[in-house]
């Protein structure tokens, strides 16, 4: 509920001049948002780049938010377009994704190799996700948002986030389960 | 209210974040979970997958959060940006009054414009014409068979023959020139009197 939104005050002091709360609204979602946007951009210092513009952009729309979406969901939502908007004007300066075997350390224990090669089998098969789903996924578990907040991001009803949030675990098992049976 | 959602497709929420489904959906997949030992094993497996992706670590290596804050309160400013509205809120107050001079003005102008156009009263300038000399005011009229020149300027003596009849006239001295039947009207005795009158009258443009 918008009501029981712990940032909307801080939004609320933001509009009426505090620049401080700015500061603390900062400190409470750069991490957030910056762990978003580096899912898109694979580069640690354009996701803080784009992150510190996100929030440039965030602060001076501030004062055109209307508190139909959480504060948390509509950082989350500019942090997303500042991804994108960046994903168009350096697409052919992206490198090719490396891929996951590569980032496994050179000589790594046996267990560690193991538990390596779950994570990156795990990484491929999200990846492999349909857009939606992953999206849903990736906000839902790694973000930690509410499925209000998920909906609100994914542009759909909160049952439809649900629903796709449950296929696409199930399209991430089924993945998993191919896998395994190779 | 009860979405209409298969049970089976709200598990995933269900394993995930149970207060985040409705009491009535909880209770719809909780009846579904008891009655199908198949979806129990599911739930089950489901939840094993969203452990599994939350122990994933994130990617990449995180920045310093410290500098990472201090170049964003850099880069946003000190200025707390104010509504578009109020950088305009000026506007109302001055296109009222630029408005309400523009008013005045073609007010102003229209009243000038009006009192240029009004032709003003000017005194008649005195005539330079000679003075017409006085028509031969003679009117032929048939008098008792007979055609008689009347003297219009003579009018007055009919007026003091003829009794007042209208009091609203104008001027019972002078002899009515668009009415003078007067005459027909005159009776025996009045005719007579006109007749001597005329007759004593200097014969200057009386009767011939």
């Amino acid at each position: 509920m918008t009501a029981a939104d712990p940032d909307l005050e801080l939004a609320e002091r933001v509009r009426a001049g505090e620049r401080a709360a700015f500061d603390v609204l900062v400190r409470r979602h750069q991490k957030g948002m910056w762990r978003l946007i580096r899912r898109y951009v694979k580069s640690d210092a354009d996701a803080a780049d784009i992150t510190q513009l996100a929030f440039v952009r965030a602060f001076r729309g501030l004062t055109g938010f209307r508190g139909t979406a959480t504060v948390r969901s509509w950082l989350y939502r500019i942090a997303i377009n500042c991804a994108l908007s960046w994903l168009r004007d350096h697409r052919r300066e992206q490198p090719a994704e490396i891929a996951e075997e590569a980032l496994v350390d050179d000589n790594p224990a046996p267990a560690a190799l193991a538990a390596g090669d779950d994570r990156a089998r795990l990484r491929k098969a999200i990846a492999q996700l349909p857009p939606k789903q992953k999206l849903v996924l990736e906000l839902r578990v790694f973000d930690d948002l509410s499925f209000r907040e998920v909906a609100e991001l994914a542009d759909c009803s909160e049952n439809t986030a649900k629903v796709n949030f449950h296929y696409a675990v199930k399209r991430l098992r089924d993945i998993l389960g191919g896998e395994h049976a190779l | 209210m009860p979405s209409e959602i298969d049970p089976a497709e709200l598990l995933t929420a269900y394993a995930d974040g149970i207060a985040e489904i409705t009491p009535e959906d909880r209770r719809r997949v909780d009846a579904a979970l008891a009655a199908a030992p198949g979806l129990r094993d599911e739930h089950a497996a489901i939840a094993g997958v969203l452990d599994q992706l939350r122990a994933l670590p994130g990617e990449g290596g995180e920045p310093d959060w410290a500098a990472m804050e201090r170049s964003i309160r850099a880069a946003v400013g000190a200025e707390v940006p104010r509504p578009w509205w109020r950088r305009w809120q000026w506007l109302a107050p001055a296109t009222t009054l630029v408005t309400a001079m523009a008013v005045l003005v073609v007010v102003m102008w229209t009243r000038e414009l009006a009192t240029v156009a009004r032709p003003r009263p000017v005194a008649p300038a005195p005539s330079k014409l000679e003075p017409v000399a006085a028509v031969d005011d003679v009117v032929a009229l048939w008098l008792d068979g007979a055609e008689v020149d009347i003297d219009v300027g003579k009018a007055a003596a009919f007026a003091a023959l003829e009794p007042a009849e209208d009091d609203a006239a104008p001027d019972d001295s002078l002899l009515p020139i668009d009415d003078l039947a007067i005459v027909d009207r005159l009776d025996a005795d009045g005719l007579a009197r006109a007749e001597h009158w005329l007759a004593a009258a200097e014969p200057r443009k009386g009767l011939k």
